[in-house]
């Protein structure tokens, strides 16, 4: 899984500049950026970027758009830290520094053929959209298709037209919130609650899943509770990170550094890190 | 023998002046308060060989403590490069063999520009520890006191003479260049090296095995517990990994001059501070010490060994004269041994 | 400082930070020593190594506490009552040393007759700590003939500082604990040169080295060397300044190095004080909260800027040395008040700072001997009345200061504000490691800022599952002065009934809710004692809490450290 892809020496860490084409609010804290692609920039579902604003620094961010499918590069950003608040405040036509792609990628060939398990709570579907649109666009190669996400409030689902879409389409969606408001029509309550109310087969099926540690860590526990081998429990992991290189050593955990070893992990890399412990 | 030869005591100092004339010339000072400190040598006479291990270690010279990354405005960004040449003299041999490690950290997968940069623009002239400190350990780990491989340039002192090793093509270079200075080894010459590392390695004081305390953690016999009593230990002060000379870990800071331009910045970083591996939101992965300590020493004992098959360990025993709760390497081995 | 002062005549550590590596009872009390004291706490640890007894006295279980053998963790506001029950003990149990009592102090039979009433058990009934807990430190502290007392601001900052002071240095008196390597009463100072401070005259009544503005004799010397006649009549504190600024009594200010805009108590109170001023300079190496609100600020340099010397709290003055030349045009404090001076119509003609030191030497007794040529390495511990004398580990080796020593008997006296049904909870405040009083310095270097960057309140399991809140929840503080708003940390370090919160924040400044009551004598606030209510703030479930933490005043500091400073 490791990207081998040497960087242009110079180009470590030095960001490219790169324009905003739009940004479009999302709820009253996250908002989706379209990026002008750099040329040959090339990236995989999983992958993320170092993005840069000057004077406020510098933060990991996931991509969420699919390189087959868009022209643009699309990060979803949650205003959480300086950095990004900071970047929330830039509007279309601003500049941003990025570099990257960065990371490994989900691994997905080794799916085919199998049902695949999608599971994301509140901004974790970004990085897994990515992955969700490749996959639907070659349907035909994969079993049943199910993507269960929770979020935590209806106000805080992300992509939701999308991901209507992607119900049309043919994916077994469950939406589920930790609180109801009206108006809502779907599911309350935990992702790990519905988990079983799939029907895949879990012996065989691939799942990737993203969302804040507690849930992701639940959800891991659960499906090989339920069978699922723990080398196809996919998830992508969350650091603080400064180079994305690995270098800073601030993701370095037991040995692994999230930067170049992941952010992707299957269970039994997770099982043999520190944080899978109580 | 190839690559060794004989330098007269009285023609080091020319020798020095002559290297000083293209490079940055670097070594041991004593400041005014008796601390070692490497630094620019003004007055060649005032460098000090025979001292304590230098603090911070020399490290700082290819990964400073503070880094200028590259500038920014809302041009785009430019990065100088650290081109200026450096003769560093005077290192330890433990200092040596830590660089050797931070060269394959730094170059491999991706090739840190900024620490290759420097490196590529610096000659170590290491000299081999007739006296080793109380605080020292290298012998352990086979990071000194005398060196086999790893060096540009090793001198031994030999009282009137030095042996001159030159382990690296960069080091040959500037030995040829003042052929005149050098004479050939004689047998006596050898005799006289081996005696003082016998002398020298009769002379620690401590004795640790760090692989015995590899072995204990691997099979699990070291209890919660015990990193516990660490932990409890531990004033935060960040002082063993700042001066660690294979601690690698940065902070990034960008510093605005203006609205629209400005620097970003590498710092020395510490994973002994919670807030080194904070996430968005406050979420802290590492809220105990004893997380944090662990995460130290598991790195320096298990992974290192993992990734590069050394420890991350050279024995300098910096971390032993800095650390205010006496849980540093040496500390910790010996209670675990 | 004034409890120290009125019971040996001399107010500082008595003895040396070296000879706590071999000292076998260490008593601290009121002092976080691992977190503010690091190297003094580290020389503590090597003490225990060796076997030494280490007996912390503090509510909190902070760090030290964790290495003590006993922990006595009394009520705040009651280490007077601890004290004498201490001393209780001692006198009953005949472990009074006599002959020194004799000997050396003046006014035993006052003491005993205070002491007499505060049995253990009335004592336990007070504070909170176990009859026998005190019977226990009372024999141990007193058997052992090193047995060194530490004590800080936990002591001072109280309404009854003073007296707290005076209890310790009774009971040091009291076991003949004083005027020997390896015991002594020791203060242990907040910053690296409170002490220097104190020592230069940095007090209303008082000129360097302790010699009071109220002696003729002394006031004759300095006038003489100045050339001027001055005031008999000592200045005012603080605390009196920014009453009499309030009353209009005072009308221009000159604030060097301090940001009492935020380490004051009751701040909106001091803020209008500020207002009320026709001039105010503020004299500092950043533009602090303080500075902002001043007509005129004047940029100094900071250490690395300047030479000179700094007093440590074993009165060991140690030379600093320039290692950068001035940035911004920044000067250092000497020549900037030199030079105002001079504008004012009186040259001090300094050129460099030893010329300084030279005068203090001469004009001021301890520091005779006291010369930047001889403070290389190591300094020198004061007194050190001439060139040939090589400094004072340890103070009153055959006689007090002033002679004999006095007791100063003193009964227990609660805090100024006590809990009721509407504020429950005694709140106490203090600092943590990774932050430097009110910011000014350390919130500009990014890993700092990063250990805490939101202030909080430490709550006991017990209450805060009374109160139904968890970590990292939010709570309203209120006192009967103001409220804050403060993160929820849930720990046993702070005890049931007791919250603590660091001092530092500016978003949360907590001296905007504690009490502003002061030591009738130092003037000291009450910063330890104060009664609050909380009011959690608990989202509601799928709600998203908002930082505390302002991220615009975060990036206006960071944009500063490269602005040239308003002049």
């Amino acid at each position: 899984m490791k990207n081998k892809n040497r960087q242009n020496r110079k180009g470590l860490y030095l960001p490219a500049k790169v324009e905003i084409l739009d940004v479009v609010d999302m709820t009253s804290d996250v908002k989706l950026f379209k990026l002008e692609r750099p040329k040959s920039f090339y990236y995989s579902p999983g992958q993320f970027l170092m993005v840069s604003v000057w004077g406020a620094g510098e933060v990991p961010i996931s991509i969420t758009s699919t390189h087959e499918i868009r022209k643009d590069i699309e990060l979803c950003i949650r205003k959480v830290g300086a950095v990004t608040s900071a970047l929330h405040s830039l509007t279309a036509g601003d500049y941003l520094g990025i570099r990257g792609p960065l990371g490994n990628r989900f691994p997905f060939e080794e799916a085919f053929g199998k049902d695949i398990l999608f599971v994301a709570g509140g901004i974790g579907i970004a990085p897994l959209r990515s992955l969700i649109n490749l996959v639907s666009e070659q349907k035909e190669k994969f079993g049943k298709i199910a993507l269960i996400y929770g979020s935590r409030n209806p106000s805080e689902v992300l992509f939701l037209d999308e991901i209507l879409r992607w119900r049309d389409e043919g994916i077994d969606v469950y939406l589920t919130v930790d609180v109801k408001t009206d108006p809502w029509k779907y599911s309350t309550g935990l992702v790990t609650e519905h988990l079983s109310k799939q029907r895949i087969s879990f012996k065989t099926c691939h799942s990737y899943i993203c969302g804040p540690h507690v849930m992701i860590k639940a959800v891991m526990r659960d499906l090989s509770l339920m069978g699922m081998p723990a080398e196809n429990i996919i998830t992508t992991l969350e650091a603080h990170m400064k180079c994305g290189v690995g270098k800073c050593g601030h993701c370095y955990t037991d040995g692994k550094y999230v930067c170049t070893d992941g952010p992707v992990f299957n269970y039994t890399e997770i099982k043999q890190f520190g944080m899978s412990n109580p | 023998m190839k690559g060794h030869f004989v330098l007269n005591r009285a023609h080091l100092s020319y020798w020095l002046r002559q290297l000083r004339k293209d490079a940055d010339l670097i070594g041991p000072l004593r400041s005014t308060d008796g601390d070692i400190i490497f630094s620019s040598i003004e007055n060649i006479h005032d460098i000090e060989l025979d001292c304590p291990a230098s603090i911070p270690s020399p490290k700082e010279f290819i990964f400073p403590q503070k880094e200028e990354m590259f500038r920014f405005s809302d041009k785009g960004v430019s990065s100088k490069s650290n081109g200026e040449r450096r003769v560093i003299f005077g290192v330890r041999s433990c200092d040596i063999s830590a660089i050797a490690l931070l060269d394959r950290f730094y170059g491999e997968l991706y090739e840190d520009s900024f620490y290759m940069d420097r490196r590529r623009n610096t000659v170590f002239i290491s000299i081999a520890c007739n006296t080793p400190d109380p605080t020292c350990f290298c012998i352990g780990l086979g990071t000194g006191p005398f060196l086999k491989s790893g060096f540009d340039i090793q001198l031994t002192d030999l009282g009137n003479r030095y042996l001159v090793q030159a382990g690296s093509g960069e080091g040959l270079k500037i030995i040829r260049r003042f052929r005149h200075l050098f004479q050939k080894p004689e047998k006596t010459d050898f005799d006289d090296q081996y005696e003082a590392m016998l002398s020298s390695q009769s002379g620690f004081e401590k004795r640790i095995t760090l692989e015995t305390v590899r072995q204990k953690i691997i099979t699990a016999k070291v209890e919660d517990s015990f990193w516990e009593s660490v932990a409890l230990r531990c004033f935060q002060c960040g002082g063993c990994v700042y001066e660690c000379p294979l601690c690698t870990c940065f902070n990034v800071v960008d510093w605005k001059e203006d609205k629209d331009k400005g620097v970003r910045m590498r710092l020395w970083d510490t994973c002994m501070f919670k807030g080194f591996t904070k996430m968005a939101g406050n979420v802290l992965p590492a809220e105990k010490q004893i997380m944090r300590t662990k995460r130290w020493y598991f790195h320096k004992l298990l992974y290192y060994p993992e990734q590069f098959g050394k420890f991350g360990c050279v024995g300098c025993g910096r971390c032993t004269i800095t650390c205010p709760g006496r849980i540093d390497m040496a500390a910790v081995a010996n209670k675990l041994d | 400082m004034a409890g120290l002062a009125s019971a040996f005549g001399s107010g500082a550590m008595t003895n040396s930070i070296e000879e706590i590596d071999n000292a076998r009872v260490l008593f601290v009390i009121g002092s976080n020593t691992t977190e503010q004291h690091p190297m003094i706490a580290m020389h503590m640890l090597d003490a225990v190594d060796k076997g030494a007894t280490l007996i912390v006295a503090d509510p909190r279980k902070t760090q030290v506490a964790g290495f003590a053998q006993i922990h006595l963790r009394q009520k705040s506001g009651t280490d007077v009552a601890l004290l004498n029950g201490i001393m209780n003990v001692i006198i009953d149990e005949g472990l009074v040393d006599i002959s020194f009592v004799k000997r050396r102090t003046e006014n035993f039979d006052d003491l005993e007759k205070i002491v007499r009433a505060y049995s253990p058990d009335v004592a336990e009934k007070i504070t909170g700590v176990p009859a026998d807990e005190i019977k226990r430190v009372a024999r141990i502290y007193a058997t052992e003939k090193r047995s060194m007392l530490f004590y800080s601001m936990g002591i001072t900052q109280h309404i009854t500082g003073v007296d707290n002071v005076r209890s310790c240095a009774n009971l040091v008196m009291l076991t003949a604990h004083i005027g020997q390597p390896m015991t002594g009463l020791n203060p242990l100072r907040g910053q690296n040169n409170v002490q220097g401070a104190c020592d230069m005259g940095a007090l209303p009544d008082v000129y360097s080295g302790y010699q009071r503005v109220s002696d003729p004799k002394a006031r004759r010397k300095i006038g003489n060397a100045w050339g001027r006649k001055l005031p008999a009549r000592p200045g005012l504190t603080m605390i009196d300044m920014f009453d009499a600024a309030l009353s209009g009594g005072l009308k221009a200010m000159y604030i060097m190095g301090e940001n009492p805009v935020i380490s004051d108590p009751d701040s909106s109170h001091l803020i209008e004080a500020i207002k009320k001023l026709d001039f105010l300079v503020v004299q500092d190496i950043f533009m602090s909260d303080t500075a902002e609100l001043a007509d005129v600020v004047l940029p100094a340099v900071t250490f690395a800027e300047k030479d000179g010397t700094f007093t440590n709290t074993e009165r060991r003055v140690q030379k600093i040395r320039r290692v950068i030349r001035p940035m911004f045009g920044a000067m250092p404090d000497w020549k900037i008040i030199s030079e105002v001076s001079k504008k004012m119509g009186y040259d001090m003609g300094y050129r460099a700072p030893h010329e300084i030191m030279e005068e203090v030497a001469l004009l001021t007794p301890s520091y005779g001997g006291i010369l930047h040529h001889r403070l290389d390495n190591f300094g020198i511990q004061w007194p050190c009345p001439d060139t040939s004398h090589a400094g004072t580990p340890f103070l009153h080796r055959k006689k007090f200061a002033k002679g004999l020593g006095t007791f100063n008997p003193v009964d227990f006296a609660p805090p100024a504000e006590n809990t009721d049904a509407e504020y429950p909870f005694i709140l106490t405040t203090g600092r943590m490691y990774f932050r430097y009083h009110t910011g000014t310095m350390c919130r500009r270097t990014s890993t700092l800022e990063r250990e805490e960057p939101e202030c909080f309140i430490e709550i006991n399991p017990k209450d805060a599952g009374r109160l139904g809140v968890r970590t990292r929840n939010r709570v309203r503080v209120l006192s009967r002065r103001g409220e804050i708003v403060v993160n929820v940390l849930v720990t046993d370090r702070t005890p049931e009934g007791i919250v603590f919160i660091p001092f530092h924040f500016r978003d949360a400044a907590v001296n905007l809710i504690t009490n502003p009551a002061v030591d009738p004598i130092a003037k000291i606030p009450e910063f330890k004692v104060c009664a609050v209510r909380i009011v959690p703030l608990i989202p509601k479930p799928g709600e998203r809490q908002k930082s505390l933490y302002n991220r615009k005043e975060d990036i206006k500091i960071l944009l500063e450290l490269y602005e040239e400073p308003k002049v």
